[in-house]
């Protein structure tokens, strides 16, 4: 037994000290960010009820803050974008979905950070430049429970086609609304193309009411206005169990979804409070923070909460270059106001 | 001496003609008129020439770019933008007109008639102007949406009725909501011009033997017309680049309208074509310059509307007799929908875990939970107490400019006061969105690091709202005679001293307004 343990002393020293070299980083970069001032500030898309849990527990653990200024992944895009091509951007972190990060990585806004935090997700959830996504938006269509009885409610996309559901679909307006687009655009990955273009032409032709975007679709299905919205199945989550909305969704084995991440400035003016937030943020603790608040991550162990996510299939979405997005505008915005 | 009185007599007329401007140059109130100028060109011009300059180039901020026309050729070559600008227009006009409608039944009622209850009236038609106008849209879509809005649900169940009466997904709609939008506006300035309106007139008119409709109609109404017009102006204008009523309520009605186009073809296109927005707001600019020409005409005579003079006067009361009480029920029924709907609904929401129609279940459902949120959650604080600064001390500037804009546009002959007028509501003819996209561009890489910080919001805020600062006070201005300030300067006071103590008093109604 003894030369059992001789055999493997070395072994355990080694991980002894590199867990210590990696506590070791994690003191230092704490201590690089207090000297920079202890505040950093992000940019996202992220919903600030989700983000907010993860800022205090990381204020609580490290001491140090990160202000953080929600809009739109377009808006984050947007602002990002000005102040850094103006020279004077005051953001440290941008928080948002693939397509508008792609194009600001392109515009030379980011700088690889690769986080000690990458190493508990598995590689296929794992981008070369961004690093793991931190949370996947999964796509789907949610029904009022208390306006659309279990027995009635529709089982499959096509069954929304169905007479009886003509004039209670609310859907975002695909003239305005990127995601929205772009869920049609690859529809055909989750059922092929000719299905794909049936079930687009068929739901055109039902006469959506048109909203904004996915919120204000799915809470007109929660207010009872409109029994049926395309939205986030995880809202089945926060808006059903936490708030009692009667919302279920269409079981589907196949879901789109769109991965988000989080990236940091490479004019960022104080990189290392932004490198910590990454840590932590990517970290077993901040994913469990997110996870509990009712988002899909990727990271195992955390399973999402939305009933019947265990039986998911999830089918990550092609990105649209802005070209091909307003292509596709402007071919849906024939299909859905014949103009 | 001959070459002397050569070379004087050539000098002589240059002395004349370059004279007068330094002779004007050692005038202390000319100094007091350039220095205003310049603050207002500042904050006018600054943003405009980078919003203009955008419109003209093909590359975003930040990024060196060549001079083109082609975002001009987008935005006006589309056919499509001419009919969203006539259906904008017919929903300005109309949301406006009834925006003035409203306002002069209710304005007349609270100062100029005896009808019980007025003061509390006229108290209340201000409180919709806390309120932010999205939440107001909103309030109206949950009260008369054709599927469970509650004024529908209650005259379906009350009359029996098969399907809702009402359909807030309309233009009817969308001019009803954004109409109760603009009505406290409105009020404030047609109060302001009641209030400051000597009785002198219409109690000749009444002496004369006019009854007291024949009064309102042929002396008090056409005194107001520079209010009424003001108010109809400045409400066509914010009507016509609104984009929250039309986000909320066109969109699912499938109506589009000019600035939802602006919002789907350059702001929400992805990526945001600032360039695009740029020439759509350059646009609208030179429609609502229209409007600011067309206004200075109608109130050129300004004359004619002076009634304030130095005799003291209270308003006019007429003694509507028993008709007192619809008075009031006709003031109360345009309350409850500017303001006791909107607010029941909020409220209603706010104590909801999720807004849904009531029924005998919900009461058990009621929840504080989101004034918890509310009160535990800083954020909340720091935003309420940077509004509550923005508001305090932007109204104060605006205003502070605005009664001094009033009184050079007004009340002086200086040759360059229409430009003074001109630079304040190049601004205000801008789209929210565009201006703010040339504050943006303007103040992003300022010497002075304000961008970011609440500077930027006060500047932003101060030359958005100068122009309503300023029709308030004009209106009030306007009817000031003009007796008051030569009798001030006949006992030797100057004209800080008139301004001061004559006139800045005499335009607290318009000042309050504002």
């Amino acid at each position: 037994m003894l030369r059992s343990l001789r055999i493997f002393l070395p072994f355990f020293a080694i991980a002894l000290l590199a867990s210590g070299l990696a506590l070791g980083q994690d003191a230092k970069l704490i201590e690089a960010a207090k000297k920079e001032g202890g505040k950093a500030v992000a940019y996202g898309s992220l919903e600030t009820e989700t983000y907010e849990p993860v800022a205090k527990a990381f204020e609580k653990k490290t001491g140090l803050k990160v202000e953080y200024w929600r809009g739109s992944a377009t808006k984050v895009m947007d602002r990002a974008l000005s102040e850094y091509r103006a020279g004077r951007p005051i953001f440290d972190l941008i928080i948002t979905n693939r397509n508008p990060m792609d194009l600001m990585k392109d515009a030379g806004i980011f700088i690889r950070y690769e986080s000690a935090s990458w190493k508990a997700f598995t590689p296929d959830v794992i981008d070369a430049f961004f690093g793991p996504a931190y949370r996947y938006n999964v796509f789907g269509m949610l029904y009022n429970t208390k306006l659309i009885k279990p027995v009635d409610a529709p089982k499959s996309f096509e069954d929304l086609l169905k007479p009886q559901y003509k004039g209670k679909i609310v859907v975002s307006d695909p003239t305005q609304h990127t995601t929205f687009v772009q869920w049609l655009a690859n529809l055909h990955k989750i059922m092929g193309k000719e299905k794909a273009d049936k079930l687009i032409h068929g739901l055109a032709a039902t006469k959506p009411l048109m909203v904004e975007s996915f919120l204000p679709a799915a809470r007109r299905a929660t207010t009872g206005e409109t029994p049926i919205a395309m939205g986030f199945l995880k809202w089945v989550y926060m808006f059903a169990q936490r708030e009692g909305a009667p919302l279920d969704y269409i079981r589907e084995p196949i879901h789109l979804g769109e991965g988000h991440f989080i990236a940091l400035g490479s004019k960022a003016p104080n990189p290392s409070t932004a490198k910590a937030f990454v840590d932590f943020f990517l970290g077993q603790e901040g994913m469990k923070i997110i996870a509990e608040e009712g988002e899909f991550v990727p990271l195992k162990g955390l399973v999402p909460k939305v009933p019947g996510s265990d039986k998911w299939k999830v089918v990550m979405m092609d990105e649209l270059s802005s070209g091909e997005l307003k292509k596709k505008r402007d071919e849906y915005k024939k299909i859905f106001f014949g103009s | 001496m001959g070459h002397k009185n050569a070379v004087l007599g050539r000098v002589a007329p240059a002395i004349r003609i370059w004279g007068r401007p330094l002779e004007a140059f050692s005038q202390p109130f000319n100094w007091f008129v350039i220095a205003l100028a310049g603050i207002l060109a500042f904050l006018a011009l600054y943003p405009s020439v980078f919003l203009f300059y955008g419109s003209l180039v093909d590359s975003p901020l930040g990024v060196p770019g060549r001079f083109t026309l082609k975002n001009y050729a987008d935005a006006f070559l589309d056919l499509e933008a001419y009919r969203l600008m006539l259906t904008s227009f017919i929903f300005g006009i109309g949301a406006s007109g009834l925006s003035v409608i409203f306002a002069l039944i209710l304005a007349w009622i609270t100062i100029r008639t005896n009808a019980p209850f007025r003061r509390l009236f006229e108290l209340t038609a201000i409180i919709p102007n806390i309120i932010p106008p999205i939440l107001i849209a909103i309030s109206w879509v949950l009260l008369l949406n054709p599927s469970n809005g509650l004024l529908n649900v209650l005259l379906m169940s009350i009359f029996g009725l098969a399907k809702a009466p009402f359909n807030i997904y309309s233009i009817p709609g969308l001019i009803f909501a954004e109409g109760l939008i603009l009505t406290p506006l409105a009020f404030l300035i047609i109060a302001a011009a009641l209030k400051s309106m000597d009785p002198a007139l219409e109690e000749s008119a009444k002496t004369l033997g006019s009854g007291e409709l024949g009064v309102a109609t042929r002396i008090t109404f056409p005194l107001m017309r520079p209010a009424i017009l003001a108010a109809w102006t400045l409400n066509f204008v914010r009507a016509v680049e609104s984009f929250d009523t039309p986000a909320i309520i066109a969109l699912p009605a499938r109506i589009d309208v000019f600035t939802t186009k602006i919002w789907r073809e350059a702001l929400g296109s992805f990526p945001a074509n600032h360039n695009l927005a740029a020439a759509y707001g350059v646009g609208l600019l030179g429609i609502a310059l229209i409007f600011v020409y067309l206004y200075r005409r109608f109130t050129s005579q300004v004359e004619s509307f002076s009634t304030v003079t130095g005799k003291g006067f209270r308003p006019h009361q007429i003694d509507l007799g028993p008709w007192r009480y619809s008075a009031s029920a006709v003031a109360l029924l345009l309350l409850i929908m500017m303001v006791v709907l909107p607010f029941i609904i909020l409220i209603l929401t706010s104590i909801l875990p999720y807004y849904h129609v009531p029924t005998w279940e919900t009461w058990q459902t009621l929840t504080p939970k989101h004034y918890s949120y509310i009160f535990q959650n800083g954020r909340v604080y720091r935003a309420f107490g940077n509004s509550l600064f923005l508001a305090t001390v932007g109204a104060t500037l605006c205003m502070f400019l605005a009664s001094l804009t009033a009184y050079v546009t007004v009340k002086t002959k200086i040759k360059a006061r229409g430009i003074l007028e001109g630079l304040v509501f190049i601004p205000w003819a801008f789209p929210g969105t565009a201006l703010a996209l040339g504050l943006l561009w303007a103040y992003v890489d300022f010497p002075i690091p304000i961008y970011a910080t609440i500077w930027i919001l006060m500047i932003a805020y101060v030359t958005r709202f100068i122009p309503y600062g300023l029709r308030a006070v004009t209106s009030t201005i306007i009817q000031i005679h003009k007796e008051l300030e030569e009798a001030s300067v006949s006992c030797g006071a100057g004209f800080f001293a008139t301004f001061r103590r004559i006139v800045f008093p005499l335009m607290r109604p318009g000042l309050m307004a504002g």
